[in-house]
């Protein structure tokens, strides 16, 4: 399992993650949406933004978000190709 | 200058298992420079159905030397955003780079959607446009290696995926075998 880009909100990460998998996979997959892992996000992400804080990335974050990176008519093709894995 | 590339592919794996392999996708042997990777937001449109994700990623960069004296550095910063649609069987990924933005800025988005010849397969449209303001004749430089890189990336991304897709297969197989396995559990162990 990958790290929290906070080393100390890995643990609650890891736990949220193996939620939002089992939820995501069982149920919203198959038409449930109803949400199961607020609780486990709350505490996760409280622990995630002081950490945003501490970097100086919740502003950079904040901003790039502002944005719509792709307005409508802004792909035209340097290289196009078709290939299966 | 800006540069646009586009591209499709296809995975041999049914929609939804290509849409959770894209949660599960790091780690992977393909992406050892991805070093963490958080959820920023997360919620579900009550009126549409569709599931909304932002999500950090933080990637240790291989830069080339040339580009050591412009990026002191070498950490990248990556937003993703998502929507999945489960009803029109539909993923839409963006991402980003935050920081050295300057330099070159890479915009990504992938579409996910059930493969138009196999309803068992996936089709995977990738977009992208990267944008340098670098000058002092740099800029010639740094769209040739950034297409590169960012196509050497593409190709690794797919990888990866191949990766996971190929594991959640085997877990499968072992749960329809009646081999003990932790269901989701299993590879949710390699999970973002």
């Amino acid at each position: 399992m990958s790290s929290s880009i906070g080393e100390k909100c890995t643990n609650i990460k890891q736990e949220y993650d193996a939620c939002f998998n089992s939820w995501y996979s069982e149920k919203f997959l198959k038409g449930d949406a109803t949400p199961q892992c607020d609780d486990l996000f709350f505490k996760y992400k409280e622990c995630l933004m002081k950490t945003l804080e501490e970097k100086k990335l919740d502003t950079l974050l904040a901003d790039a978000r502002k944005d719509n990176p792709f307005p409508k008519n802004s792909s035209s093709s340097s290289s196009d190709s078709t290939k299966k894995e | 200058m800006v540069k646009f590339y586009q591209h499709t592919s296809s995975f041999e794996h049914a929609w939804d298992n290509v849409t959770y392999a894209f949660w599960l996708r790091y780690p992977n042997p393909f992406a050892s420079h991805v070093v963490g990777c958080d959820v920023i937001d997360r919620q579900v449109d009550p009126e549409t159905g569709v599931l909304r994700t932002t999500r950090l990623i933080l990637k240790q960069g291989v830069l080339p030397r040339w580009g050591r004296g412009l990026i002191k550095n070498p950490d990248a910063y990556i937003v993703e955003e998502s929507e999945v649609d489960p009803k029109t069987m539909t993923m839409v990924t963006r991402t980003k780079n935050l920081n050295h933005v300057r330099v070159m800025q890479v915009e990504e988005t992938q579409t996910f959607t059930v493969h138009p010849e196999n309803p068992k397969w996936t089709q995977v449209k990738t977009e992208a446009r990267i944008i340098s303001e670098l000058r002092w004749g740099l800029t010639g430089r740094v769209e040739a290696f950034g297409i590169n890189k960012f196509m050497d990336n593409s190709a690794k991304a797919r990888k990866g995926m191949a990766h996971i897709l190929e594991r959640l297969r085997q877990n499968a197989a072992l749960a329809a075998s009646g081999a003990p396995v932790a269901g989701a559990g299993a590879v949710g162990a390699v999970d973002c």
